[in-house]
């Protein structure tokens, strides 16, 4: 039944994303709603097999690894999977506005969004290498014209710039891939580990550095983000948030599953893990600093998202401490907490966008009488981007504070607690901003903004909501994550 | 001796053309370099014993990426780009010794990495060898790439639906004439050759199809040579862009992608593992959607227009 | 090691690098597309020499790979040029920013 539901979660979409290009009204819808609709219901079978049976493998036409691909499902896998479900579900119902299905617009949009879908669905579950370049290609191809939709100048531009800088990081991972290949004689994420602590350690090193260039670059992780800003910026509002929950966090996860689950302790050196972790230091001050600077609502969630993946990097080198369960629960519940309240940031700023018409900060005022819902998700939202109790984030602050002061890693503490500060100076101001009331002369405001449809509001808000809920909901989901990486590390 | 004469031969012509490639002032004789490059290299694979990797290196690599440029430069043209307006300027040194200096670091280390790191055997390559015969081909890649490791090429399959719709997404509203049809005046003979060429490219792909459980060959080499056909046809006017994607179309863009997963998806309600392909002749089954797809979503690339129909 | 094997291997380590060099220095998309190609086109050629090409048949998985490669840089070429044109449609030149520059602008746009 799991193996099953495995399947639809990447092959519904799949299918799904043919039956819209089909011609008819009817194949269009039925191509979204079955590609998108049976998602959660597939997830709650396979969360249950995993939390009954633990981890497991799927292989594709029976061929057992290293000759076929498999398929692995592990609590991170699941986590991942129900971020696409549940932010990829709401940021759709947000689009099917915009996007209408029948109509032009929604015939260029929904394919796409059907394909990135079960792209992504496959890059979490998938256990091979080459496959796993596949997919990167596939999320490549289909977020970006996703971003070019709109047209605009910014747009074509932001996502020129994002298409050959994730060429060239495909590229770095497929020659890393190439040589990993040579090196152990498999594509398996799983079976390559006694290969590599065979081989030649400094090649190995240099092997797995042009894998994780890729990555970074992929991920947009200091200084590698260049790209990041202006594309999730000048995407359509769902679009931006799938690129800042998701696709941005799909490099992120492969370099955790290359780097915790494929490598062996030996080659892995300290140094490595904490290199890693420098670089995420830097995307948290400078993301943070940046997103201080900007001007347009968009563009400080956008820096805000170079900023926050920076946590996710910070975890790495307590992976060999006694402190790695708490750092790992605390990395885990980052990626889901960040994901949540950044895709209802991005729903709600694209509201406030289609109702102001600008997104400049400095027209934002009287924001709570203008896009009251619109506000509070985002408010709601940024009390779980500064970590603020009891938001999702709080807890995976509190996590990581907790990990980096058990394993004695003081820098860390303090980087986390710059970043935290950084992250609520520029959430106030944007709040700041929407609630300025200068100018009593000028014409009412409120007059001239544009209404929104109630479901795009409820979109964001259910959002928020959910980040602000992840806090409640902590124990049984940190049960269900565990340990992490079984047996990669030596723990003292 | 012979032998490698020519592999040092073909590898300076490869460096030379890439070198030329990069450096060449004007941007078209750039692209020609590149599409020689992927001749030479389409030569190189027949020297290393690659006859797969040949044919799909000269009917994509060289041939369709080729003409995808070529089509394109002339579309810049029409749009009034002069192309002597697009000659590089000689690029900083500050930008050029940096970039020369880690791409050169870089190719130490692979040079370097490649040469430490032992192959191992037992490789999944010596797997496919030994159990080829399961999967009811002989061809060795074919039978990874719908055997095997079918699950990559399905997958492989969404990418190129993936460029249409993309293409489709960012293109602007169609215009008419938006294909570069003929030049100038048709010279009596193109009719002619035209229909000599195109069914020998159907043939010749066909051949390639059938061709790839045993020889070399398979949908995707096939699939380019019957674009080829394709291109030619819409290079000679016969056929024409038109303003929306007909259902035909729209069937045939999907048909490989969702045959694929379909008969995956019944073998899997049969009971068997997902994609097991049973047999040879689901193989071919797959292949031929394969081809049909392929070959219709490399001309509508090329085209850069919604749909085709027969010019009237 | 088989004298072509290495002549092979050294031909893609270095057109991969002219490709980087390329890609890194130009300015103008197209050539930077092609530089992405030429990228690939020194992976593929590693693959099949490390796969044993200069002595035999190679290794069959890397053949599959190069040959799911050669459609994804196709496909992923196709695309690309679809958006200069687009691009071009806009009014801008074929150049981009270098992209070390990219974060001076984006404060405003």
């Amino acid at each position: 039944m799991t193996n099953e539901a495995l399947i639809g979660l990447i092959f519904l979409p799949l299918l799904g994303a043919c039956a819209t290009v089909l011609p008819g009204r009817f194949a269009t819808y039925l191509g979204i709603l079955s590609g998108l609709a049976p998602l959660p219901l597939l997830l709650v079978a396979v969360t249950l097999s995993v939390a009954q049976n633990g981890p497991g493998f799927l292989e594709l036409g029976g061929w057992a690894a290293p000759l076929g691909i498999r398929l692995f499902v592990d609590p991170l896998a699941v986590l991942m999977l129900w971020m696409v479900a549940i932010i990829g579900g709401l940021a759709a119902i947000h689009a099917w506005c915009d996007f209408p299905p029948a109509s032009p617009s929604g015939q260029r949009f929904w394919p796409l969004w059907l394909l990135l879908t079960s792209a992504m669905n496959a890059l979490f579950l998938s256990a091979d290498l080459f496959n796993l370049y596949v997919c990167l290609e596939l999320i490549t191809l289909t977020a970006i014209p996703l971003i070019a939709l709109t047209g605009s100048k910014t747009a074509v531009r932001a996502a020129m710039r994002y298409l050959l800088l994730a060429l060239l990081a495909s590229l770095l991972y497929l020659l890393g891939v190439a040589l990993l290949y040579n090196a152990t004689g498999t594509l398996d994420l799983y079976l390559m580990r006694d290969a590599l602590a065979a081989a030649p350690p400094a090649a190995v090193v240099a092997t797995l550095a042009l894998i994780s260039l890729g990555l970074l670059l992929k991920g947009a992780v200091f200084p590698l983000h260049v790209w990041l800003p202006k594309a999730h910026a000048s995407a359509p509002g769902p679009v931006s948030a799938v690129l800042s929950a998701l696709v941005v966090k799909t490099a992120i996860y492969l370099l955790y599953r290359v780097w915790l689950w494929s490598v062996p302790a030996t080659v892995a050196a300290e140094q490595a893990l904490t290199l890693l972790a420098i670089l995420g230091a830097g995307a948290l001050l400078y993301g943070g600093v940046l997103a201080l600077l900007q001007q347009r609502l968009k563009l400080v969630i956008a820096y805000s998202t170079v900023a926050q993946l920076g946590y996710l990097l910070l975890i790495l080198p307590m992976a060999s401490s006694g402190a790695w369960p708490v750092a790992w629960q605390g990395g885990t519940y980052q990626l889901l907490s960040h994901g949540l309240a950044k895709a209802a940031m991005f729903l709600a700023a694209a509201n406030i966008l289609h109702a102001l018409g600008s997104d400049r900060l400095s027209d934002l005022q009287r924001l709570d009488q203008r896009q009251p819902l619109s506000l509070f998700a985002l408010a709601v939202a940024g009390v779980s981007i500064m970590g603020l109790p009891p938001s999702g984030g709080f807890l995976a602050k509190w996590l990581l504070l907790d990990a980096a002061f058990r394993s004695g890693q003081w820098w860390l503490l303090a980087v986390l607690v710059a970043g935290s500060l950084l992250a609520a100076a520029y959430v106030f101001r944007i709040l700041a901003a929407s609630l300025r009331r200068d100018d009593p002369t000028e014409a009412d405001p409120v007059a001239d903004t544009k209404a929104i449809p109630n479901v795009q509001t409820a979109c964001a808000v259910l959002l928020a909501l959910l980040a602000l809920a992840a806090g409640f909901a902590a124990a049984p989901m940190i049960e269900f994550i565990g340990p992490g990486a079984p047996g990669a590390w030596s723990r003292p | 001796m012979i032998g490698l004469a020519m592999d040092c031969v073909l590898a300076l012509g490869i460096v030379f053309l890439a070198v030329q490639t990069v450096r060449s002032r004007s941007l078209f004789q750039a692209m020609l370099m590149f599409i020689v490059f992927g001749l030479l290299m389409s030569l190189s694979w027949a020297r290393l014993h690659a006859p797969d990797l040949a044919l799909a290196e000269a009917a994509i690599g060289a041939g369709i990426t080729g003409a995808l440029l070529l089509v394109t430069w002339r579309r810049l043209q029409a749009e009034g780009h002069d192309p002597v307006e697009s000659e590089q300027s000689a690029p900083s040194m500050w930008l050029t010794l940096p970039t020369a200096g880690a791409a050169s670091l870089l190719v130490v280390i692979i040079g370097w990495v490649a040469l430490q790191l032992p192959a191992v055997p037992g490789t999944a390559g010596e797997l496919a060898w030994q159990r080829l015969e399961e999967v009811g081909v002989s061809n060795p890649v074919t039978g990874v790439l719908l055997g095997f490791r079918a699950y990559d090429t399905l997958l492989e399959m969404a990418v190129l639906l993936a460029a249409w719709l993309g293409a489709r997404a960012v293109a602007t509203e169609f215009r008419p004439g938006a294909l570069p049809g003929p030049a100038h005046a048709e010279v009596p003979l193109v009719g002619a050759l035209l229909s000599l060429v195109v069914p020998i490219s159907i043939l010749v792909a066909v051949y390639l199809l059938q061709a790839g459980g045993s020889a070399p060959g398979g949908a995707f080499q096939g699939g380019a040579v019957l674009a080829a056909g394709g291109v030619l046809l819409c290079l000679t006017g016969r056929l024409e862009a038109a303003a929306d994607t007909s259902g035909l179309e729209r069937l045939g863009l999907i048909l490989g992608l969702s045959v694929f997963s379909l008969v995956g998806l019944l073998v899997m309600a049969g009971g068997g593992p997902m994609l097991a392909l049973p047999g040879a002749w689901a193989i071919y089954l797959v292949e031929t959607a394969l081809l049909v797809s392929i070959a219709l979503t490399l001309v509508l690339l090329f085209a850069a227009a919604p749909g085709l129909r027969r010019a009237s | 090691m088989n004298p072509s094997a290495l002549i092979y291997l050294l031909t893609a380590a270095i057109v991969f690098g002219i490709g980087l060099h390329g890609l890194l220095q130009s300015r103008q998309i197209l050539r930077q597309l092609l530089c992405i190609n030429l990228m690939g086109g020194g992976i593929f050629l590693l693959l099949i020499t490390l796969g044993g090409g200069a002595d035999g048949p190679p290794d069959p998985v890397p053949q599959a790979m190069v040959l799911t490669g050669i459609v994804i840089a196709v496909s992923a070429t196709a695309f690309a040029l679809a958006l200069l044109l687009r691009w071009h449609e806009l009014g801008d030149s074929t150049e981009l920013d270098a992209v070390a520059n990219a974060d001076a602008n984006t404060h405003d746009e």
